[in-house]
């Protein structure tokens, strides 16, 4: 599916270990512009941890992984200019507290990017609204409730005006009723035509938004597919398992 | 009858102590303000009949002298450990206990209070010109040692600072090698007494080739010194963020120094506020060892003057100016700790309600 579109991110037998752990055991992916991938799978199952092998925040141990084309496994890459085309959310959000919302928003895309305090500001306004939060600008991170903060978070990495992003379970570190709007941000994204990994257990999310499904376990991919056939009709005895424990 | 007046005890989180009339039903008679006040007017009485000024001779009049005190020390006692007095009556009690035992001290100790006022509060000697054949009076002699030890202090501060947080970057890039390195100039300068270093380093020195001025070598010793300890405290406020703030910045491309310095020092710094301004009073206070290679700051300029005068009154000068400093620079770091207590109180309850 989507061969014609470009390739964003291709994954060659990638491995990791933790010491003699070994977490991921040989990993071959492709994904295309504008794809919503969703990761779901057990804890352990090495999800966070492909997610952050991706943009090196792991040392992938073994293998290949090409951004765009560029191997940043390679040790001439620039690992910090790819990282500016990829944005990342974090579960527990990682704002920086000693900064306001909209300081947050502007810190990469000047000190990174050299952007002009100025459009910085303009743009980092912009972005706020996006997220519904325009009349937060000058609130840190303490004052601000933990849906707004994944709102400011996701427009932090939006400043960069990366060409994808990465979610590290979003959602799980929020309260029931913080959920939802955050979700709906991150909906947005995918209808924008963002290309996007989710790891995240949100099914309903995941039914609406993903273009496809990996379904990891125990360092493998088990399972892919759309979201249609992966949860409607798994057919790993252990997606079965997995998708009766949380639907 | 019994029942009801006895109160079920204290519950855990409850700290008001139950009243005595709550306890016992009645006020034990020693608590009762009848008895300390007639017992108050008694020792008032009593003071007439003491013995005259003087050391005493007699081992009957010491017992005298004792038992006043201890009565005093009952007085003071009962109000003290009674949670129903008020706080007033309570500090009242205590500014009393004192003042008794100063002027039992000064009365009976024998000490000699005009020699004594001669010898260490001889403000005349401190303010007279051209007694030791110089044209300026020792005060200021005293103020110009003050203002080469807030100097002494001020350097050593800067380099220290600058040279600590250097070494807790460094040792923040985890580099096996380097932390060797760093891990022996942090053991070796904290082990060093400060004393010895500075003489090493002022005496011993010049035979390398290296001669060095007092002042130069007494703010070097400071400042390798502190550096060690700064270089400790900047490392625990740098280790004390949240390694995800790490990932946040190096995710949005931000390289290692960048992370340093726009986002973990801006938050190390307010941690390391407290402890650090505490060991610039410590620094501040060190720079009398530099009295030893005949800097003249404010400690060695009062032991001179002590020795030209043949008097020890620049030496409690000297101890005045030290206080008059340090109390404030004391009370200042305290205050810095505690609004950063109620700082992490207020944060942990803003994200509880987050």
């Amino acid at each position: 599916m989507g061969e014609d579109r470009a390739l964003m991110i291709e994954v060659i037998n990638l491995h990791k270990y933790f010491k003699d752990h070994h977490v991921l055991k040989g990993l071959n992916q492709k994904v295309y512009k504008s794809e919503v991938v969703a990761m779901i799978g057990p804890s352990g199952a090495g999800k966070s941890t492909f997610l952050r092998c991706l943009n090196r925040l792991e040392e992938p141990s073994l293998g290949k992984i090409l951004i765009e084309g560029t191997d940043i496994t390679a040790t001439r890459t620039d690992i910090n200019k790819v990282r500016t085309e990829i944005g990342m959310v974090f579960q527990s959000f990682n704002l920086f507290p000693h900064l306001t919302a909209l300081q947050n928003i502007k810190l990469a895309p000047i000190n990174v990017r050299r952007m002009s305090e100025k459009d910085a500001e303009e743009r980092g306004r912009q972005l706020l609204k996006k997220v519904g939060l325009q009349e937060k600008a000058n609130a840190y991170p303490d004052q601000l409730s933990g849906g707004q903060q994944q709102r400011v978070a996701i427009a932090r990495a939006l400043a960069m005006q990366p060409h994808m992003i990465f979610f590290d379970e979003p959602t799980s570190a929020l309260d029931p009723e913080m959920i939802r709007e955050v979700l709906d941000v991150m909906d947005n994204l995918a209808k924008e035509g963002m290309t996007m990994l989710v790891v995240s257990h949100e099914i309903g999310f995941i039914r609406e938004a993903a273009t496809r499904i990996l379904v990891l376990a125990d360092g493998c991919i088990i399972e892919e597919g759309t979201p249609n056939e992966v949860l409607k009709h798994p057919q790993h005895s252990r997606t079965q398992d997995f998708l009766s424990k949380i639907v | 009858m019994m029942p009801e007046m006895v109160p079920s005890p204290p519950t855990g989180g409850n700290k008001t102590r139950p009243s005595w009339r709550e306890r016992f039903g009645h006020v034990p008679w020693f608590r009762r303000y009848e008895f300390l006040g007639g017992l108050f007017l008694l020792l008032l009485a009593l003071a007439f009949f003491l013995p005259p000024f003087g050391r005493p001779q007699s081992t009957l009049v010491w017992i005298e002298i004792a038992v006043y005190f201890l009565a005093v020390l009952f007085w003071v006692g009962i109000i003290l450990s009674d949670i129903e007095k008020p706080n007033w009556m309570k500090a009242i009690a205590a500014v009393l206990i004192v003042l008794v035992f100063g002027w039992l001290f000064y009365q009976y100790s024998g000490a000699r209070w005009d020699k004594l006022a001669h010898a260490f509060f001889n403000w005349e000697i401190l303010s007279a010109t051209g007694s030791y054949g110089s044209t300026t009076s020792a005060w200021i002699e005293l103020l110009a040692g003050l203002w080469l030890t807030l100097q002494l202090a001020f350097f050593s501060i800067i380099f220290g600072t600058v040279l600590g947080l250097i070494l807790a970057v460094l040792r923040n890039l985890h580099d096996p090698v380097l932390n060797f390195f760093l891990t022996i100039w942090v053991d070796f300068f904290r082990a060093i007494p400060i004393i010895v270093l500075m003489m090493l380093i002022y005496y011993a020195f010049p035979y390398l080739g290296i001669t060095l001025s007092g002042v130069v070598s007494g703010v070097l010793t400071l400042t390798l010194n502190s550096s060690a300890y700064i270089s400790e405290i900047f490392r625990a406020g740098i280790e004390s963020i949240h390694y995800g703030q790490v990932e946040a910045s190096r995710a949005l491309g931000l390289t290692t120094m960048q992370t340093m310095r726009l986002v973990i020092l801006p938050q190390a710094i307010r941690v390391v506020m407290p402890p650090l301004a505490s060991n610039y009073v410590a620094m501040l206070k060190d720079t009398a060892i530099c009295s030893v290679i005949a800097i003249l700051e404010l400690l060695k300029t009062a032991i001179t003057l002590q020795s030209w005068l043949a008097n020890p009154t620049p030496l409690v000068a000297a101890t005045a100016l030290y206080l008059l400093i340090l109390i404030p620079m004391a009370r200042f770091s305290s205050v810095l700790e505690n609004r950063m207590k109620a700082r992490g109180v207020s944060r942990a309850l803003a994200s509880k309600k987050g």
